[in-house]
């Protein structure tokens, strides 16, 4: 496997500036420049970060069926580095999610949780990723693992627009949307200014999240690189 | 029919179990695969059943690679291991049947009775596999293989547990293998009895081969190469 | 030999065997009564609540006695190394799925088949007549159980703590399922037919198709000795 190159840290390395400052640009709109929501007040600039991290998460997973389809069919080492490190850095991201929707959950319902749709979706997806990691760390031959983990992130990818269509249903067809719920369309009657907060947010956190998935990657790569290296050694 | 093994390499974790392991085998001949414990024997009989994948390395049977979809080749390799590959929950009977309508043999039902009489277990045909003695497991083992005529048959540790008759049954069996072609490779301790059966001997240390030859009269080369592994104070 | 054949052929042996050690079947039924009885004493389900919480119970119940199931398996090839006589030969690996698949969905269709009349006794439920659409739906929800829960048992075959990881990874997944057939048995029971509760059923039915088609595709790759 070849070394880093010179070319890939400065890369990381702009990766990084490049999402430092899509964050920080992004919290300086959100948090000052947009202006406050006309119902939910300033509790409402959380939807910010809120927004962003669930899609990321999304991708997250997009990501981790790649990688596992990928692997199962040619079985190479680097789809399995993607797979697992888009399956933690998912995982970082959803727990963010749930967390920011708590914090804003409180003072707009007074409760740190509700069941509705979206959050009882994102615990699942938690959930999900969570069993994925475990599968994991609880195999102990690494190719199994591999292997078995790249199974289960294609079936739970295929599997989530079920559990969503089932998570809906069961949440519309009972309970009519009696609160505000956190992601009315921004598009419709919303200040321009929040959008801009909106896109800039989306943008600065999907930077940061390749910015982490490649740093985590290449951890992965440099653990295989020593595996490798201690196998040829013991020839 | 060919047997051809090319830079074959197994490792498990950070530990080679077999390193660059390459040899070629006609119809018809019979190896005996030798080596201290430990030595690779049943990791490499393992790799040409395609029951593991190599790290690296080929296998080439009749013309065809191991690839990953082997299907159509597995119906020629038998795999012998005393008391494993038989259901304990199914009657002697019952396991030829299933066996050979697994490997698609169909015409081989017809002579399930005189094979169980050949190898000394007419008696037994409706008793549960569990209630046989581990000698009583090998030979319908014995039986099931001569049922299925694999081209290329791998036996482990064939003689541990068969007495003198089963013996000489085992080795009948095998000239007879032989006879039509087949490939046997028989890894064993008992030195004395697979030299004299084979066409060919394989030693096997820490993993690497380190002696392969055919068989010759007298074999110098052989008991020079053996003689290492021998317990001190034995010739 | 098709996939078809081997696939009867597999289940036959699963099913000959079961029957002589009668292992998976007599725990898994009583498991499932012994929970109706748990329910009881820990719900006090006098008979205006039985009814809306017939569905929950039911599928509650057989989603331990499935898992349960699940457990054992592969029971009968862990003797004697079998799992790897079958990896050997040149067995269709898909067959081997879809044998498992209909051993365990067989197992829990003979469990259904008592509890649910057993659950009416007990908790002395007036309307029998819906039982034969309770137990369609039923059947829909198994046959999504099954297929996954052999996907996910044969992926965690050599994990540790494989008895608790086993659920925990599967029961996120059978959402669905759960959500699906426990509002068409509530619409069911309350009016007597599907009704509005179609939908639901379409989405166990594509759930059923979906993943049955993939673990067929893909158990080639999940399988290894």
């Amino acid at each position: 496997m070849a070394e880093i190159s010179k070319t890939s840290v400065k890369s990381k390395g702009y990766l990084g500036a490049l999402a430092l400052i899509g964050v920080l640009l992004g919290l300086y709109w959100g948090l000052l420049h947009a202006p406050p929501d006309a119902y939910q007040g300033e509790v409402q600039r959380i939807m910010y970060l809120h927004i962003p991290s669930i899609l990321t998460a999304y991708l997250s997973f997009f990501l981790v069926f790649v990688g596992s389809c990928l692997y199962l069919w040619k079985r190479e080492k680097r789809d399995d580095i993607l797979a697992y490190s888009a399956a933690e850095i998912g995982a970082l991201f959803t727990a963010l999610t749930i967390v920011e929707g708590s914090i804003w959950g409180k003072p707009t319902w007074g409760v740190w949780w509700t069941w509705d749709a979206r959050l009882t979706l994102t615990a699942i997806l938690l959930l999900i990723f969570a069993g994925y990691l475990m599968l994991r760390s609880l195999t102990d031959d690494e190719n199994r693992a591999a292997s078995a983990a790249a199974v289960l992130g294609i079936i739970g990818f295929l599997d989530i627009p079920l559990i969503h269509m089932s998570v809906y249903w069961w949440r519309t067809l009972h309970q009519p949307p009696s609160i505000l719920r956190p992601d009315k369309a921004p598009w419709d009657n919303v200040h321009p200014a929040m959008l801009t907060a909106l896109a800039i947010n989306f943008v600065g956190f999907v930077l940061l999240y390749f910015y982490l998935l490649s740093r985590r990657f290449r951890l992965g790569e440099i653990n295989e690189e020593i595996k490798a290296r201690l196998l040829n050694r013991n020839n | 029919m060919h047997l051809t093994v090319r830079h074959l390499a197994k490792a498990y974790g950070l530990r080679w179990a077999l390193k660059d392991i390459g040899f070629d085998l006609p119809a018809g001949e019979v190896v005996a695969l030798l080596g201290p414990n430990g030595a690779g024997k049943t990791t490499l009989l393992k790799l040409l059943a395609g029951l593991l994948s190599p790290t690296a390395g080929e296998i080439v049977f009749d013309g065809s690679n191991f690839g990953r979809s082997l299907t159509a080749q597995r119906s020629a390799i038998g795999f012998l291991t005393p008391g494993e590959h038989l259901y304990e929950n199914l009657t002697v009977r019952e396991n030829l049947i299933f066996f050979i309508s697994l490997y698609n043999k169909g015409g081989a039902i017809a002579q399930i009775d005189a094979t169980l009489d050949e190898v000394g277990l007419k008696h037994h045909s409706e008793e549960y596999v569990a209630a046989l003695s581990s000698g009583m497991k090998c030979r319908l083992s014995i039986a099931k293989w001569k049922l299925l005529e694999p081209a290329l048959l791998l036996l482990d540790e064939p003689y541990g547990v068969l007495d003198g008759n089963g013996v000489d049954l085992l080795e009948s069996f095998l000239r007879g293998r032989r006879h039509e072609g087949s490939i046997v490779i028989i890894a064993s301790h008992h030195v004395a009895r697979v030299v004299n059966l084979c066409t060919r001997a394989l030693i096997l240390h820490q993993g690497s081969l380190t002696f392969d030859e055919a068989r010759q009269q007298p074999w110098e080369g052989f008991t020079r190469a053996f003689g290492e592994f021998l317990p001190h104070g034995e010739s | 030999m098709n996939l078809l054949s081997q696939t009867f052929l597999l289940l036959k042996k699963d099913l000959v065997i079961e029957l002589r050690r009668r292992e998976s079947l007599l725990t898994m039924f009583f498991f499932g009564t012994l929970l109706l009885f748990v329910f009881h004493f820990s719900f006090d389900l006098v008979p205006e609540r039985v009814a809306e919480m017939t569905p929950a119970l039911l599928w509650l119940a057989f989603l331990f006695t499935g898992t349960l199931g699940l457990a054992q398996l592969f029971e009968a090839e862990r003797g004697n190394h079998c799992l790897e006589a079958l990896l050997l030969s040149p067995m269709d690996r898909g067959a081997l799925f879809l044998a498992k698949t209909a051993f365990n969905f067989i197992l829990m269709f003979l469990v259904e088949i008592v509890v649910i009349p057993l659950f009416w006794i007990l908790f002395n439920l007036r309307s029998w007549d819906v039982i034969p659409y309770l137990f369609l739906v039923t059947l829909l929800g198994t046959v999504g159980f099954c297929v996954l829960g052999t996907l996910l048992s044969v992926v965690t075959l050599k994990a540790r703590a494989r008895e608790l990881l086993l659920p925990l990874i599967l029961f996120p997944l059978m959402i669905p399922v759960i959500l699906g057939t426990i509002r068409c048995m509530e619409t069911i029971l309350r009016v007597g037919e599907l009704g509005d509760a179609l939908p639901w059923l379409r989405l166990l039915i594509g759930f059923d198709v979906i993943f049955l088609t993939v673990g067929v595709l893909i158990f080639d790759w999940v399988i290894e000795v």
